[in-house]
């Protein structure tokens, strides 16, 4: 796992963006805090330091600079001051990779949140021996890396032969010869169904993990009055699994900012009209044609964005403790 | 005793360990039985590989020096040579290219291309005379030659003969498109009554993409003129976008994206499609992929667009290029002439590779005029030698790629409008499409500093 | 109306008397069986990679899942016979038939026999064994070296109070908003400079210290109480032993997930490797069976043949880690 690792656990990273208002503040009260010797947190922290000014400091600030100049390789550039955020922000193709990460990270938020939740409360529901089979089984696909199942999925998509194909012929008498991969409109559900299967497990884990925190008391009291399930799941469970439900939006979010070898192997490229172009695809494809500076704004002004949701999220992640 | 941190930790410590010893005393042991090569050649063309390695062996005997050959795939090369020319690491001594990378490379001032220039090596051997001269453009920037062609590429149709013959299509009779659609239309149609075609004329891929450039080519459509202006925005061009459009989608539509591997092999093994584009390189691969319809191929030149037009395209090549930072270009440069251009080997090659060297001196060497049993005992090598001459120039151009996107997105833009509306004003909103995204491209090519200035002073932009 | 459709309508008919009979029974029945279903999905994929990983390239697309088991041993001639495929023992033919046309039997391990075949390349000859040896190598000691810097970091982040900690906090979460992507070059350059490149320090040493592995540790080490890190100092514990001794065996179950996420990570990336490496025989598997799915050839059945070997080393760590990985999760990175 490295810093720079895209995607995969390091979605699971972004957790403790929602977290930032705690992190600010010191937790558990003030004895919780171990005042050691003086040195020792900074020799403990000495391989971090040295790591990340070496391969984030430094890399950042020669991303920086380039954003202002046009190159072709690092040995020759052109300064053009603001030319490159000037050209990205007005090109139609930078609108469709965001517009389409954009409604990626929408089917993600809202197609494989609910489904992950509702799986995992299908799981916790009761504890029977069959709960870990359940869980492994929809885990599984975590176990293949994005690079295989671009490949797989591009195999189960084919029209005709694709086992994607026959089964939704099958089960719907609809869909043989759809071309999932060459078919513009078909791209992104295709890419949704793709990762739905990829991180499905993933996120179930998380949500079951937070449904632990459910007191199973207060359940059964709220039973003993005759509430109704749907009274259960919003007065008990939501407010429980609140803080990890809105980390999982935003994780999921900034994974769909971070979308990058799926569509890669999956598509070859970036689909068809460009139907899966998404925002580091685009970013990438200024670093292929030596098109450095570019790259970099790009880079920056993907940051921006990624900062700006981050920012949201900590807002919200404050209310909901507010509420609590 | 337990572990404290676990089993799990424990067990990838041991493996860590473990493994990283193996790893250590099988690389020690090695290391001291290698010495370092004097050339670095690195290819990403798996198939190659069987002929260069017989003959490097040789080369090796007769010169006294040691090659070291190297597989990589083809994103990498690209990639990791990208990387090294721009920061000045350690780079092969000569390289193969895939077509349509060549672009990316010359995208900036001519003096910082990291190939060397090979414009006048080529004149002063001859070899500007020798090779088939279409095949230049692919590997030149500015008139400027920096790749030597390993190949032609000529572009044909294999048909399943025997479905053919069942169907009564007499082939010789599919001299244009025209006729070829006419007869496509009657081919094309659900047997079953299952609402899904169940045999197609022709296999074409459905996202515009390569088919639809070679079929452009051999119309003389380009993307780019010999100035390196952006010209895929014209009357013909957009005719035949539509033209393609009508062949792959709506009611009329006479073929099926066939793919490619598995499902390639399927469609012509069942005949889902009878006629496939065939360049020389594919011949290899439905022979080894699709051994079921082994004698029931055939080969047939490329209907052309006007009675009496060009019968063939091109796809895809390799290109050989050195990279200047290469250490021992004189002992490469005879490596590289051993290699691609000795008529002895290039004979007994075509056995193996199935590929027309652009070498025109090679072709008469006996192994270009054998029968081949798999596509009907025709003579495989003559049929692609005999379109070679005519095979359209399709020069090199930094922003080639991002045309040929901006193409396909035209084009799937006309896909919807011809489904939406049918002919209806196809070749109106085609050539507006077109003019749209031409505009794009134009924008980007413009944008780049290097290009633009290049004209009037290439120094100007370096700094 | 197909089978597949018979056995939906079967499933929720069985429904009808369970709820007749209890309420509960029902809603049970309906969330296993629903499960069941979800499961039975998720897994098509899997059982379709290992059906197609043995299926003989001649009929890779012939059949949705396997041929008929007649067919999977012996030698066979594939005949079209009106357009439907068959396929006849070889012995069946009064003439032998050319070896051209016979199968060896439609199921067999060939993809997987040409997979460990010996490759010549240009550093000498390579097995699949080597790779495999090399992907277990890269991420277990990735993931080993990672533990001990991640762990370490994050006690510190948790337990110490120090100048500047805020600070670095902050920027810490704000570095995990940066896209990799930005990084590529300017890192692929220093790798170069360092004499890293074709080595596996260029992998290791970048990734040796994740913010997200010390934020996950921080986390977990955060309920421990300090009076107990107090004690032990008071025992006479250095600050190093203290956290190898005393503060790392309490976090056991994080160790665990830390461990499963940091070696999916580690197992499957692709990027680095590929940009890294370069001898073939150092590679790793995903860089090499990627190489399988050429530009001018596809090997889509040695391609998931590795792609199965591939699967189960993960699954292995997976099934065994299972209690633990989800324990850990629980085990503060998520309790508010």
């Amino acid at each position: 796992m490295s810093l720079t690792t895209p995607q995969g656990p390091a979605i699971a990273s972004v957790k403790e963006i929602n977290r930032a208002g705690d992190i600010l503040k010191p937790r558990g009260g003030p004895n919780n805090s171990y005042r050691g010797p003086r040195w020792a947190p900074y020799i403990f922290l000495s391989p971090y330091f040295l790591l990340t000014a070496l391969f984030f400091i430094y890399p950042l600030i020669s991303a920086a600079v380039l954003a202002f100049y046009q190159t072709n390789g690092p040995s020759y550039r052109k300064y053009v001051g603001l030319e490159n955020f000037r050209f990205i922000l007005g090109d139609p193709d930078f609108h469709t990779a965001i517009l389409n990460t954009l409604v990626f990270a929408c089917g993600s938020v809202f197609i494989q949140l609910p489904l992950s939740l509702a799986l995992a409360m299908m799981l916790n529901a009761r504890s029977d021996r069959f709960k870990s089979l359940f869980r492994l089984a929809i885990f599984a696909p975590n176990l293949v890396g994005s690079v295989f199942v671009g490949i797989l999925f591009m195999m189960l998509f084919t029209p005709r032969y694709g086992l994607f194909n026959q089964f939704l012929q099958t089960l719907v008498g609809w869909g043989l010869e759809q071309r999932w991969l060459a078919d513009p409109s078909l791209v992104m559900p295709a890419i949704i169904i793709c990762t739905l299967w990829m991180y499905v497990g993933f996120n179930m884990i998380y949500f079951l993990a937070a449904l632990q925190n459910v007191d199973a008391n207060l359940v059964e009291a709220a039973k003993i009055d005759g509430a109704g399930p749907a009274s259960i799941f919003w007065n008990v469970t939501r407010p429980a699994i609140t803080p990890v439900a809105t980390f999982v939006v935003v994780t999921s979010t900034i994974g769909s900012f971070n979308l990058y070898e799926l569509p890669f192997t999956l598509l070859q490229g970036s689909g068809p009209n460009n139907s899966g172009l998404f925002a580091v695809t685009y970013l990438y494809n200024y670093f292929n044609s030596q098109d450095l500076g570019t790259a970099a704004a790009v880079g920056w002004v993907l940051a921006g964005m990624i900062f700006a949701v981050s920012l949201i999220q900590i807002f919200l992640s404050g209310t909901t403790r507010r509420d609590r | 005793m337990q572990f404290p941190y676990g089993n799990a930790a424990l067990t990838l410590l041991v493996v860590s360990v473990l493994t990283g010893l193996g790893i250590g005393i099988v690389d020690v042991r090695k290391a001291t039985r290698l010495d370092k090569p004097d050339i670095v050649f690195a290819t990403f063309a798996k198939d190659h590989l069987p002929a260069y390695i017989p003959a490097i062996e040789k080369f090796e005997k007769e010169n006294h020096c040691k090659v070291q050959l190297q597989y990589v795939d083809q994103p990498t090369v690209k990639g990791r040579l990208q990387a090294a020319m721009q920061v000045g690491a350690e780079v092969p001594d000569m390289v193969e290219i895939l077509d349509g990378t060549m672009g990316t490379f010359t995208s900036g001032p001519l003096e910082n291309v990291g190939f060397v220039d090979l414009t006048e090596k080529i004149k002063e051997n001859g070899l500007a005379d020798k090779l088939v001269k279409s095949r230049f453009g692919k590997w030149s920037s500015r008139g400027h030659l920096y790749a030597l062609p390993h190949d032609v590429h000529p572009v044909m149709l294999a048909y399943r003969r025997d479905v053919c013959e069942q169907l009564g299509i007499d082939v010789s009779k599919l001299t244009t498109w025209d006729e070829f659609v006419r007869v496509g239309r009657q081919v094309t149609k659900d047997s079953d009554g299952d609402g899904v075609y169940d045999r197609y004329m022709i296999d074409l891929p459905a996202d515009g993409g390569d088919a639809l450039r070679l079929l452009m080519l051999q119309r003389g459509a380009r993307l780019f003129d010999d100035k390196g202006n952006v010209c895929f925005d014209d009357e013909l061009t957009a005719k035949t976008v539509c033209w393609y459009v009508r062949q792959t989608s709506g009611k009329s539509k006479i073929s099926f994206p066939a793919g490619w591997g598995q499902n390639f092999a399927k469609t012509m093994q069942d005949a889902t499609c009878l006629f496939f584009i065939c360049p020389d390189w594919r011949t290899k691969q439905i022979q080894a992929d699709v051994s079921a319809v082994k004698g029931k191929m055939a080969l047939m030149p490329l209907p052309a667009w006007e009675p009496g037009g060009i019968r063939t395209s091109t796809w895809g090549g390799t290109g050989l290029a050195f990279p200047k930072q290469g250490k021992n270009f004189d002992l490469a440069w005879k490596l590289a002439m051993y290699l691609y251009y000795d008529p002895e080997q290039l004979g007994p090659r075509f056995l193996d590779n199935y590929i027309l060297p652009p070498l025109t001196s090679a072709w008469t060497q006996p192994q270009f005029n054998e029968p081949d049993p798999f596509y009907s005992n025709q003579r495989r090598g003559m049929e692609y030698i005999k379109l070679a001459p005519q095979v359209p120039d399709e020069p090199a151009h930094t922003y080639a790629q991002t045309a040929l996107g901006k193409l396909s997105e035209a084009y799937q833009n006309v896909v919807l409008h011809y489904e939406k509306n049918g002919d209806d004003g196809l070749e109106e909103f085609a050539l507006a499409e077109l003019k749209r995204c031409a505009e794009r491209v134009r924008v980007m090519v413009d944008r780049n500093v290097f290009l633009r200035t290049d004209d009037r002073t290439s120094k100007g932009a370096a700094k | 109306m197909n089978w597949l459709h018979a056995l939906l309508i079967v499933l929720v008919l069985v429904a009808v008397p369970l709820f007749a009979i209890s309420r509960k029974l029902g809603w049970n029945y309906l969330r296993v069986t629903a499960l069941l279903c979800i499961s039975t999905v998720m897994l098509l994929p899997f059982v379709w990679l290992v059906c197609a990983a043995f299926k003989d390239r001649t009929v890779m697309n012939e059949f949705t899942f396997v041929p008929p088991i007649k067919t999977w041993v012996g030698d066979h001639v594939r005949q079209e016979v009106d357009g439907n495929v068959t396929f006849r023992p070889a012995r069946d033919f009064a003439v032998p038939p050319k070896p051209d046309d016979i199968i060896p039997g439609t199921m067999n391990v060939n993809n997987f026999r040409k997979l460990f075949e010996v490759q010549q390349t240009a550093q000498g000859t390579v097995t699949f064994w080597r790779y495999i040896v090399n992907s277990l190598f890269l991420t277990c000691t990735g993931t080993v070296v990672s533990l001990f810097f991640c762990s370490l970091g994050g006690y510190t982040l948790a337990k110490y109070r120090f100048r500047g900690r805020s600070v670095l906090l902050t920027f810490m979460l704000a570095s995990l908003m940066v896209p990799g992507v930005v990084f590529m070059i300017p890192n692929w350059e220093i790798i170069w400079r360092l004499g890293w490149m074709d080595s596996y320090k260029g992998l290791l040493i970048p990734g040796a210290v994740s913010v997200f592995g010390m934020f996950l540790f921080r986390q977990a080490m955060l309920d421990i109480p300090t009076d107990l890190i107090e004690a032990g100092r008071i025992d006479g514990c250095g600050e190093f032993r203290i956290y190898f001794s005393l503060v790392m065996p309490l976090v056991r179950p994080m160790i665990g997930a830390f461990c499963l996420l940091s070696f999916l990570g580690a197992w499957n990336s692709f990027i680095g490797p590929q940009m890294y490496l370069q001898t073939q025989a150092k590679l790793t598997l995903p860089v090499v069976l990627n190489q399988y799915i050429g530009v001018y050839s596809q090997q889509y059945g040695i391609f998931l043949a590795g792609t199965l070997l591939a699967i189960i080393p993960p699954a292995i760590l997976f099934f065994a880690l299972q209690r633990e990985f989800i324990s850990g999760l629980q085990s503060g990175a998520l309790k508010q």
